[in-house]
């Protein structure tokens, strides 16, 4: 599941030009550390999604990489 | 101190008296206001709105492709010199205001349906309907968390000017950092879009009790949210407010139920089908309006709950809404549709909480092209020409894009 997440986000930073995390740090903050906005969390959501079957805003809101870990963690 | 416009990011700490001195010193004009730094915007605005001249807000981000759709020629941004203003105290200045307002008008862009976005100019009238000036007001402290050129920050501009409220910019803040700048200037109003609010909720890590009023506009209203404002902002009123740049804010609700105000009934109808008419009267004025006898569609499906109030049930056209922000398709289409090897490309929504949507490009691409160097190709193109709301997130390479029996697109 992290690798996957791992590969989510790289494909996001990609896009930015951003450089590529070697590995899923729970502690970064999507917005401040990462640098997303909404429309690349909007994005996440999406691919998240379509991998997992899983709303990550579904009923609280994401702010850091543990957020989303724990999230798919409880439903698997 | 009686500060005017904070901008932490940009270290900028504007009192009322540096607006006085700036206004003062400005030597030059600009017909369309097309800056980054949102304080030399609300400046211009206010520079404009003294002298009662006409000026025109563009989006920082538009680019020379977007601008030249807009039949803007390159020397029109240049500035141009033009009468000092005289202000001697902060009287001077809403003495002006009350002389410049009588002609001012402001133009603002918006999607428009024809692919091509439609200008629509506003009075202070138009803009300021829903605004309350008076000394229960005066006290007021704003987070300033929309785009300073879109409808919406004009009104909070004007409202908080008006008013001789200090606004905290907020709209570009990091998140971790909003918390603290609420606290530090006691921010009392909030007005921002659903989408700012779910961005902002999570890194709240303490009530903000100085806020009384939390504004949503933008976008549809989603439950989900209410609960955690409310933890957030313990003691906020919160208010849903439907406006939009062709009309300005009409109706406001305190949950989901709009109330139509007493002196506006007139003007405004619903249809047999649900959709919802405004009268001309209470538009801006365009060229680019189509109007059905006086009456302005807005595209809105409503939900009648009595003569004076409705709900939101869906949207009728095929305007996009992702984040506050109304795209049309077609526009993005033609866009895509420019590059080398795209036979066909169907632009279509794809619903999160976040955002609302965001856009989905179904492309049909030509034999023996690789798939990957057309995506990057398509994003490269995009970024360049459009705004970065109106770049699709997710490509899905298709045989054939589906079409309704009337040749349009099927987008659902």
């Amino acid at each position: 599941m992290e690798e996957k997440i791992l590969e989510i986000i790289n494909s996001l930073l990609a896009k930015k030009n951003s450089l590529q995390l070697e590995q899923l740090d729970p502690e970064l903050s999507f917005w401040d550390d990462l640098g997303l906005d909404s429309l690349d969390m909007a994005e996440l959501t999406v691919k998240i999604e379509d991998e997992f079957g899983i709303d990550i805003f579904e009923d609280s809101f994401v702010y850091k990489v543990s957020d989303v870990i724990k999230k798919l963690s409880r439903s698997e | 101190m009686d500060y005017f416009w904070i901008d932490e990011e940009r270290e900028l700490r504007k009192t009322y008296s540096d607006l006085l001195n700036d206004l003062r010193r400005k030597r030059y004009s600009y017909s369309y206001i097309y800056f980054d730094n949102p304080y030399e915007i609300i400046l211009e605005i206010i520079h404009s709105l003294i002298q009662g001249r006409t000026v025109e807000l563009l989006d920082s981000d538009f680019s020379t492709t977007e601008i030249a759709n807009l039949g803007i020629e390159k020397s029109e941004l240049k500035k141009y010199e033009s009468a000092s203003v005289r202000l001697t105290s902060i009287s001077d200045l809403y003495a002006s205001i009350e002389k410049g307002k009588l002609t001012w008008k402001i133009g603002i862009y918006t999607s428009g349906t024809t692919g091509r976005p439609k200008k629509v100019y506003h009075t202070f009238n138009s803009i300021t309907r829903n605004i309350k000036i008076g000394d229960k007001f005066r006290g007021n402290v704003w987070a300033f968390a929309y785009n300073p050129t879109h409808f919406a920050g004009l009104q909070v501009l004007l409202q908080a000017l008006m008013n001789m409220n200090p606004m905290v910019y907020i709209f570009e803040s990091k998140k971790d950092r909003i918390e603290s700048l609420l606290k530090k200037y006691r921010v009392t109003n909030i007005s921002a879009t659903p989408t700012f609010y779910k961005m902002i909720i999570p890194v709240l890590k303490n009530p903000v009790d100085s806020v009384r009023r939390v504004t949503f506009g933008g976008e549809r209203f989603d439950n989900t949210i209410l609960k955690m404002i409310k933890t957030s902002f313990p003691n906020a009123k919160i208010r849903n407010i439907y406006a939009s740049t062709e009309a300005g804010s009409l109706f406001t609700a305190e949950g989901d139920v709009f109330v139509i105000p007493e002196k506006i009934t007139k003007f405004v109808k619903i249809q047999p089908d649900g959709e919802l008419l405004i009268h001309a009267s209470l538009l801006g004025q365009s060229n680019d309006f189509s109007l059905d006898n006086d009456w302005y569609h807005t595209g809105d499906i409503v939900e009648k709950v009595d003569e004076r109030s409705f709900k939101f049930v869906s949207r009728k056209t095929e305007m996009i809404n992702v984040g506050g922000y109304k795209i049309n398709p077609n526009e993005v289409e033609e866009v895509i549709k420019q590059i080398d090897g795209i036979i066909d490309v169907q632009v279509t929504a794809r619903q999160n909480r976040l955002t609302g949507n965001i856009l989905v490009a179904k492309i049909v691409s030509a034999p023996g092209i690789s798939k990957e160097l057309l995506e990057k190709k398509i994003l490269e193109h995009v970024s360049r020409t459009l705004q970065r709301w109106k770049i699709p997130r997710i490509f899905q390479f298709v045989d054939k894009v589906e079409i309704t029996r009337t040749g349009k697109k099927v987008r659902q």
